[in-house]
């Protein structure tokens, strides 16, 4: 294809990265070996390096290593100061302190076991690890080339989210300018009425531009193709969300699994074909909208695959195999026990796993200038952060 | 009040309060995992975060499709993407300084003053812009966009008032969303912050009640900082800035609003 | 091809009509240009075309606008998108996306054009307008040309027949504003397109413009030829006042024109003004400003004399708005600056206001209360001069503002008397302002110069940024052009104008070798009783 000859669509679709890191991120939840996850978490940051671009985004795994870090050590720090005890290897010991009987009994220090410590490293590695997932599939998926691939129905959204990434560095030239020229007013302001006086006319340039905008897109014809929604397109994806979620809510709190996994996919599927459906008033086109390819089916496959691999090994019952096949699977080396403390053990499938988070290297080209210069607006607001926080779960 | 919806027929505005009814439901559901996690079903606590990280995209997308598509007028979007990029903007100045989050204040009032469905996707869509320009794509962001649309929506539900009545209760709405936004995400996060191991950990085995019990001296010992420091600036900021940007917004719209009648009264032959 | 049928318009809370029972017709393949001061209706015309009035903006319309048959008022602008292509006053303020290709896909997406055709369409309109090379670029980093350039090519990438162009060139330079210029008659003669186009750089385009609308104000429009409505018209460009003094009938409608009018037409050249030194207001040596790498200003030295008005001439981006920061001692740079014997780069910002006052380009970066009146209360105090000061210097400006107007409802020319009476209230003995022209009609160009002549007289020393050369000749007795960050070349402003190529007024080009500036020289020139 001649269109596609061009530098943005040389790179893996956005989608196809997100779906490999979910797979390995399955994958990840399923195992709590630390041997496994170092090794993964290796692949993970090596696949990164060599295949993100130049854009600010790409950058961002570096957060997450930090981030996950950070993760291991509050879980080991909890887990001194509060943690449950187990086992009888220990290690040192605290002063114990037992709180009031509002706390629910809770003691804080107290001895602290190797066993526990054990168990809480391998946990805090494996949510770090699937973090780290989650840090890959961000540097390497372009997320603007991914709102392109938005469902239709979700179109004035995306536009909205569109006008956002493009006038927020705008803003903050805005805000710039007028914090500099404040100063020629002199300093009578101070504190925070002195932020009103920056706060209040970007805030009001930023809303004549949102008319000025509005007239714009107006004037270009935005969304002319639309009519008005489809009927049923509502009734069908609420229904479908209601039954997704009573899906959910069997699963966790029963054991009719079938029941709620079949609710949950049928909820999913009506859902998206709801989507599909409100969608069809819109006849806007895309202009290069990412095709997906072969390349894309096979590197979401490699995460596919390596989610199969580990479900299907965990999933194995040890007494029902021969003992040299328990040798080459051997489910328990997925969750090597640490009470009583064991060293982890590596097993073949569990390479077959690596490989599989390091394949995508074998089929994608290294990303030169894939990236619209675009992005480098993007840095503006990012350099704004003070710190390599990312999450905000608190 | 005035509402960028404001001229939609009935039938319409039926679909979106169905539609964001439904999404209340789910968005409860979803956050209160913890209450109704049997140990029978075999779901690992952190699964059921995935799971519903699962599910509330789909949410998500039906509401946001339901909000903005054919209802929301030109205007409204692009007031809707510059106060998202706004807060995009705000939200990374404010990250790492002990809750000092800049973000809510604009959510509430741009929610008060446009109404519940405009606060709601505002709240979604900041959050969600602002995830992209700063890779913070991941579970918890569903989470994130419909814990802060709800922010947007009940602000646009408060009652009637004017004045410095109005500025107190805001203010006071700001400090109540602030620890309600916080305890949500702690609450649907529990044992991704804490683990499974110690004493505050969520416990699939107990009560309910014992659970939440677990969850408020969890709560107080790890986030109490957090959440009360952004009560405070939502609290502050909202005072300080609530009258003059109230007015600003409450001009725009009006200045949109008066655009209705000529379009009626000229396609209307 | 347009036809107004008795339009009228009058906006949302306003008594007056804007457009009162307008008519005329503009035929296929015409350039228009339409005149017009501030306020008369321009955008309002231009917005009619598209249907955004009174679609988007409300208001009461009557009467029947038709676009190649199309009626507006029932079609919604995105209805006419395909036929009517419309370029708002600020191409950044309307751009959607962030880089120059899905900027001008953009509009072709909306429209549901197929991905092919999409493709070899945006490949064809960057050629047009000369922007391939721009194509990745984010839209935030070109220069206001080039951005203008791209809102063009947005809106002919979906094909119309009309193009609608609100003032493209009013925040350009002259290069840049040429260039766009260029590219649109370029469009006229070779697209075959009808473009109506308001400017106020009318010296630039009315030699190619077929017919032109003339908004007096009151409502009416009238539409002529326009050799024969400029002269007539209260829009005075160089050259229309020329042919008053002169007493022509018709405009000369280019410099080559009235040249050849003007042959055995004697004039006595500009009487040259003696240098008087005064007192020194400000000195500075080897003034030095770098952002990152780009070195901004780079070793400039000046001198600026109390009761004198200096201009900087220069391109956009030659570092003129940098030096004019730097001098108020709002930015860090090397070298020496001293304003009556103080640095006010050592000085907190309220002494260094009292000692230099800044107009910044946009003037409402300083506006954050709800009315005229706050804003002129919250200027006293931050002045610590006594209450009423700034309304008084306001009154003085000659601006009669309703004191509880929201400062954002003023108009261009409104707003910077209230910015340059808030500044002026701490007394300072040195006045700078950047691009104050930018947005200003030719009659708020004359007030702000009377206003500007007022303070030199009473000792102010005024140093003015801008590109606009015709203002620079009329206002200022001493000229800088500014390149690349240096100063290369400083002046009395009639030496300097008369000698430089691409930075002489028009009044120069017309009857150079002889020294004349602007129409007022010329009336001098004639009238004074020859020796």
């Amino acid at each position: 294809m001649v269109l596609e000859r061009t530098q943005t669509l040389k790179s893996l679709h956005p989608l196809a990265w997100w779906a490999w890191a979910i797979g390995i991120g399955i994958a990840v939840n399923g195992t709590t070996n630390p041997l496994l996850l170092a090794l993964i978490a290796l692949a993970l940051v090596w696949v990164v390096l060599l295949r993100r671009s130049s854009a600010p985004w790409a950058r961002s795994v570096r957060a997450y290593l930090i981030l996950g870090g950070f993760v291991i050590a509050m879980r080991v720090f909890f887990q001194i100061v509060i943690g449950a005890k187990t086992g009888d290897t220990i290690l040192f010991a605290l002063p114990e302190i037992p709180l009031p009987d509002w706390a629910a009994g809770i003691r804080l220090g107290g001895p602290i076991t190797a066993e526990a410590l054990a168990y809480t490293i391998n946990d805090a590695l494996r949510l770090a690890v699937l973090l780290l997932c989650l840090g890959a599939a961000n540097a390497l998926a372009n997320p603007r080339q991914a709102l392109r691939s938005m469902p239709a129905a979700l179109y004035e959204a995306s536009a909205a989210v569109v006008v956002a990434l493009s006038v927020a560095p705008q803003l903050i030239e805005s805000g710039q300018r007028v914090l500099k020229a404040r100063r020629t007013r002199g300093t009578n302001t101070k504190g925070l009425r002195s932020l009103a006086s920056v706060i209040l006319p970007v805030m009001a340039d930023s809303i004549e531009r949102s008319m000025s905008l509005a007239a714009g897109m107006e004037a270009r014809g935005f969304a002319r193709t639309r009519g008005l929604p489809v009927r049923g397109s509502l009734t069908l994806m609420i229904s479908s969300s209601m039954l997704a979620t009573l899906g959910a809510f069997v699963l966790l709190s029963t054991d009719f699994r079938l029941l709620a996994v079949g609710c949950l996919v049928i909820g999913l599927v009506g859902a998206g074909f709801g989507l599909r459906l409100a969608g069809k008033r819109l006849a806007v086109t895309r202009y290069r909208q990412q095709p997906w390819r072969v390349r894309d089916t096979v590197v979401s496959g490699f995460g596919l695959l390596a989610a199969v691999v580990v479900l299907t090994i965990g999933g194995l019952n040890p007494n029902d195999l021969s003992a040299s096949l328990l040798q080459w699977l051997d489910p328990q080396a997925l969750f090597p026990s640490t009470d009583p403390l064991t060293w982890p053990q590596l097993s073949v499938p569990m390479l077959l796993v690596v490989g599989l988070v390091a394949a995508p290297l074998a089929v994608t080209g290294k990303d030169r200038i894939d990236v619209t210069e675009s992005v480098r607006n993007d840095t503006m607001v990012r350099s704004l952060r003070p710190k390599a926080e990312i999450l905000v779960t608190s | 009040m005035t509402s960028y919806l404001g001229t939609v027929p009935d039938s319409h505005r039926q679909r979106v309060s169905l539609a964001l009814a439904s999404t209340i439901i789910v968005g409860a559901t979803s956050f209160a995992w913890p209450l109704f996690l049997a140990p029978s079903s075999g779901m690992k606590p952190e699964q059921a975060v995935w799971v519903f990280a699962l599910v509330l995209p789909m949410v998500l997308a039906t509401i946001l499709a339901e909000l903005t598509s054919g209802r929301m007028d030109v205007k409204a979007l692009a007031m809707l993407g510059v106060l998202a990029a706004f807060g995009t903007v705000l939200r990374p100045l404010s990250a790492g300084t002990a809750g000092f989050e800049l973000i809510f204040f604009l959510i509430i009032l741009a929610g008060r003053v446009y109404g519940p469905s405009f606060g709601f996707a505002l709240g979604a869509i900041t959050l969600f812009t602002s995830a992209l320009i700063t890779s913070g794509v991941g579970p918890w962001l569903p989470y994130q966009m419909i814990s802060a649309g709800f922010v947007g929506l009940f602000a646009g539900l408060l009652p009637k008032a004017s004045g410095k009545a109005e500025l107190a209760l805001l203010a006071s709405y700001g400090m109540l969303s602030a620890f309600a936004y916080g305890w949500f995400m702690d609450f649907a996060f529990w044992p991704f912050g804490i683990g499974n191991s110690t004493q505050l950990s969520f416990d699939p085995a107990a009560s309910p009640l014992t659970n939440l019990h677990r969850f408020v001296l969890y709560n107080l010992a790890t986030s109490m900082g957090w959440n009360l420091g952004r009560a405070l600036t939502n609290a502050a900021l909202i005072a300080l800035l609530g009258t003059p940007l109230l007015r600003l917004l409450r001009r725009s719209a009006r200045k949109a609003q008066l655009a209705g009648p000529a379009i009626a009264a000229s396609t209307s032959e | 091809m347009i036809t107004f049928d008795q339009v009228s318009h009058t906006y949302p809370e306003s008594a007056q009509p804007t457009l009162d029972r307008v008519s005329f017709s503009l035929s296929e393949g015409d350039l228009c240009l339409v005149v017009g001061p501030t306020g008369s209706g321009k955008s309002t015309l231009l917005g009619a075309i598209n249907g955004l009035v009174p679609h988007f903006t409300g208001g009461r319309f009557s009467g029947q606008i038709r676009v190649d048959g199309r009626d507006t008022t029932k079609h919604r602008p995105r209805e006419l998108a395909d036929l009517v292509g419309y370029v708002g006053q600020d191409p950044v303020r309307g751009f959607v996306t962030d880089t120059v290709e899905d900027e001008i896909a953009y509009g072709m997406e909306q429209l549901g054009t197929a991905p092919m055709v999409m493709r070899k369409r945006v490949e064809e309109t960057l050629d047009l307008l000369g922007i391939a090379e721009l194509r990745r670029r984010p839209l935030t980093e070109l220069s206001g040309g080039q951005q203008q350039r791209v809102a063009i090519a947005a809106v002919l990438a979906a094909q119309p027949k009309v193009l609608v162009l609100d003032e493209p060139t009013s925040a350009l330079d002259a290069t840049a504003a040429a260039d766009v210029l260029s590219a649109i008659t370029t469009l006229v003669h070779e697209v075959g397109l009808t473009v109506v186009l308001a400017e106020h750089r009318l010296e630039r385009v009315m030699q190619a413009a077929d017919s032109m609308l003339w908004l007096p104000g009151d409502g009416s429009v009238r539409h002529g030829g326009v050799a024969e409505l400029l002269a007539q018209a209260n829009i005075t460009p160089p050259l229309a006042a020329l042919a008053q003094v002169l007493g022509w009938p018709t405009v000369p409608l280019s410099v080559r024109e009235a040249r050849r009018r003007a042959t055995g037409i004697q004039i006595r050249p500009r009487p040259e003004t003696p240098t008087s030194h005064t007192e020194l207001a400000v000195g500075a040596t080897d003034l030095q400003v770098r952002f990152g790498e780009i070195k901004a200003v780079h070793g400039v030295s000046l001198e600026l004399f109390a009761g004198t008005i200096t201009a900087v001439l220069g391109r956009n981006g030659a570092g003129k708005s940098s030096l004019l920061w730097a001098l108020q001692g709002a930015l860090t740079c090397g070298g020496e600056i001293e304003v009556a014997g103080q640095d006010p780069r050592r000085l907190n910002a309220n002494q260094a206001r009292r000692l230099v006052a800044l107009v910044p380009q946009t003037a409402a970066d300083l506006l954050y209360l709800p009315t005229v009146e706050a804003e002129c209360g919250q200027a006293d105090v931050e002045s610590e001069a006594s209450p009423g000061t700034t309304a008084a210097l306001l009154t003085r400006l000659g601006m009669q503002l309703p004191p509880d107007r929201d400062p954002r409802d003023l108009s261009e020319g409104q707003r910077l008397a209230l910015v340059l009476a808030i500044q002026l209230a701490a007394g300072p003995k040195v006045l700078l302002l950047d691009e104050p022209t930018r947005g200003l009609d030719y009659q708020a160009k004359a007030e702000l110069h009377q206003i500007l002549d007022q303070f030199a007289s009473n000792g102010t020393a005024i140093l003015i940024s801008t590109h606009d050369v015709e203002f620079a000749a009329a206002t200022s007795q001493n000229l800088l052009l500014m390149a690349d960050g240096e100063i290369v070349a400083a002046g009395p402003t009639a030496d300097l104008l008369t000698s430089s190529a691409a930075y002489s007024p028009q009044m120069s080009k017309v009857f150079s070798p002889v020294k004349v500036l602007t129409v007022a020289d010329v009336a001098a020139g004639l009238w004074d009783p020859r020796p």
